[in-house]
């Protein structure tokens, strides 16, 4: 389960749970004058702690190694297409509120927003 | 050195209701014990076939789990001997999973594996600076410091049915290099394959006084050559073992049935030829398939489950294990129903694989249950678990007979089981 390099500009590395080195997919861009990150699992590239699991921590990481602002930014999380026949490694996108109860943490984004976020 | 009495105990667990119970002897208590240093002298208790004595004498006490349905027992345990004021240690694969939970309750928790780790966590003990965390994830020992387990811990009487002596669990390699979707060893062993050194493996094993294992291992089917190369070695041993998937390869099934390869655990995914085939040429090897059958993912509509259901009667299963999806943490299943809203139970002592703790995307919790009940019933319909278990039973006995390999069952144990008095009462466990 190879994640296809068009996913992230950049490989980046993270304290994961119990400090546990990880490894996301990371690109940043900008949507409504606000920096959005968007970090992308790489199953077996990722040595530790998921995207999802590693959650505000690693959006903190990541604000903290690029000078970003916690409470100005648009976070999302990336399952990428693996080309597995399983449909559990389809492409998704989750925008991520991590003041919100984990009910409603996550949105999952439209075919629209994908576009919006990863089109240069 | 004065030595450290360490009362070791591998916390019960509720079995799921219905189901036949044979409580193998646990494999991480004892490879953990022999970590310890030399002046660590350990009493063991497997609360799943003993009463815990908490007055018995000790320095101190680790528990060791394994599954998510042991922790709160766990907490529990820990809270009864600081009441004695005793430290409690906690550590081994659900201790892991759930560490942020049980860091709460105890007063360590050990995090990794711990070869090459226990001098320093025992010596702080001893000297009264016992850390809150001993923290070795990702920073695995090197696999060929792995040894033979402390066997000589088990009480073995207890691991008898009816005087049948149950497998001894051994492992001949850790990590996986799958991600598999519901499974949590990649996150816990590590994404590589580190397989055991084969001359580590086949003196292991020989010590071990039991002619029938069980290889834990994740799946064999990881490397190819070592795979062939293990087959080869164990092989003079004329042991019986039952295990994960085997690579689907006639050179290699050909090896492994050599080497004793008594049945296999193998996943039935969906209704496919490929399946079908598959278990044939496990059995045309003369290799016995255990299915194991995950009910409640994305893709199953309860008449794909049904269908699936139906297609265990036309593969010839020997025995078949039903779960239902169970999001533990550290798996992608976690992480997919976690984002999408759809975990409504966070009770680990539900998360047994048996009961279903998410909401499903084709059908309603209880509809699942029910398919998952009628799972059971309907495979065992006709013939119990029991009665199966004992089919596979006489082939590996009759194996044994014709390589002068087999031990008699211990007519002293006859009347028992795990310990306790055979209920004659009892026909069939299943119903």
């Amino acid at each position: 389960m190879k994640v296809s390099p068009d996913y992230y500009d950049e490989i980046f590395e993270f304290k994961g749970e119990w400090d546990m080195p990880s490894a996301c997919g990371l690109k940043i861009r900008t949507l409504g004058g606000k920096p959005c990150i968007i970090v992308t699992e790489l199953y077996q590239d990722n040595p530790g702690t998921s995207v999802t699991y590693a959650g505000r921590s690693l959006a903190e990481q990541i604000c903290e190694a690029k000078g970003l602002d916690m409470a100005d930014i648009v976070y999302v999380e990336c399952n990428p297409n693996t080309n597995s026949k399983l449909s559990f490694y389809d492409e998704e996108y989750f925008e991520v509120d991590f003041d919100a109860d984990p009910q409603h943490r996550y949105r999952q984004l439209g075919r629209e927003e994908v576009m919006k976020i990863t089109t240069k | 050195m004065k030595p450290f009495k360490l009362k070791l105990i591998y916390p019960k667990w509720h079995k799921l209701k219905g189901q036949t119970t044979f409580n193998l002897p646990p494999h991480g208590p004892v490879a953990f014990a022999a970590t310890l240093p030399e002046w660590v002298e350990v009493s063991f208790t497997d609360e799943n076939v003993e009463a815990i004595n908490f007055d018995e004498e000790c320095d101190g006490v680790a528990l060791s789990m394994m599954l998510s349905t042991q922790v709160k027992r766990g907490w529990e345990i820990a809270e009864e001997y600081h009441k004695r004021g005793k430290l409690v240690m906690a550590g081994g694969i659900s201790t892991m999973l759930h560490a942020e939970d049980t860091v709460k309750h105890v007063d360590c928790v050990f995090l990794g594996e711990s070869e090459g780790r226990m001098e320093e966590v025992m010596q702080d003990w001893v000297n009264g600076k016992l850390r809150k965390f001993y923290n070795y994830m990702g920073n695995m020992p090197p696999i060929e410091s792995v040894g033979p387990c402390r066997r000589d811990l088990y009480k073995r009487e207890l691991y008898n049915h009816k005087g049948v002596q149950m497998v001894d669990l051994f492992h001949a390699s850790r990590g996986c290099r799958f991600s598999c979707y519901p499974c949590a060893v990649s996150y816990l062993g590590g994404r590589k394959f580190r397989p055991r050194p084969i001359d580590k493996v086949v003196e292991d094993m020989a010590g071990i006084d039991n002619n029938r294992l069980f290889i834990v291992d994740n799946s064999l089917a990881q490397n190819k050559e070592w795979e062939k190369e293990l087959f080869t070695a164990i092989a003079p041993l004329k042991k019986k073992w039952i295990s994960h998937t085997i690579e689907d390869d006639p050179e290699v099934l050909d090896l492994a049935a050599k080497a004793g390869a008594w049945y296999v655990y193998q996943a039935v995914y969906d209704t496919s030829d490929y399946i079908k085939e598959r278990v044939k040429r496990y059995h045309d090897y003369g290799i016995g398939v255990e299915g194991t059958i995950l009910l409640g993912l994305d893709n199953q509509t309860e008449d794909d489950i049904k269908r699936l259901i139906d297609f265990l009667g036309e593969i010839d299963l020997d025995l078949a294990e039903f779960t239902v999806m169970t999001p533990f943490p550290h798996t992608k299943g976690y992480d997919d129903l976690l984002r999408q809203g759809r975990i409504f139970d966070f009770d680990w002592n539900h998360y047994n694989a048996g009961q279903v703790v998410f909401q499903p995307k084709h059908m309603s919790p209880e509809r699942l249950q029910e398919l998952y009940d009628y799972a059971w019933k309907s495979f065992y319909a006709n013939e119990s678990q029991e009665q199966k278990m004992f089919r596979l039973f006489c082939n590996v006995a009759l194996r044994e007979m014709e390589e002068g390999t087999y031990r008699p069952r211990d007519r002293r144990l006859a009347n028992k089981s795990f310990g306790r008095d055979v209920d004659r009462s009892v026909r069939n466990v299943n119903l």
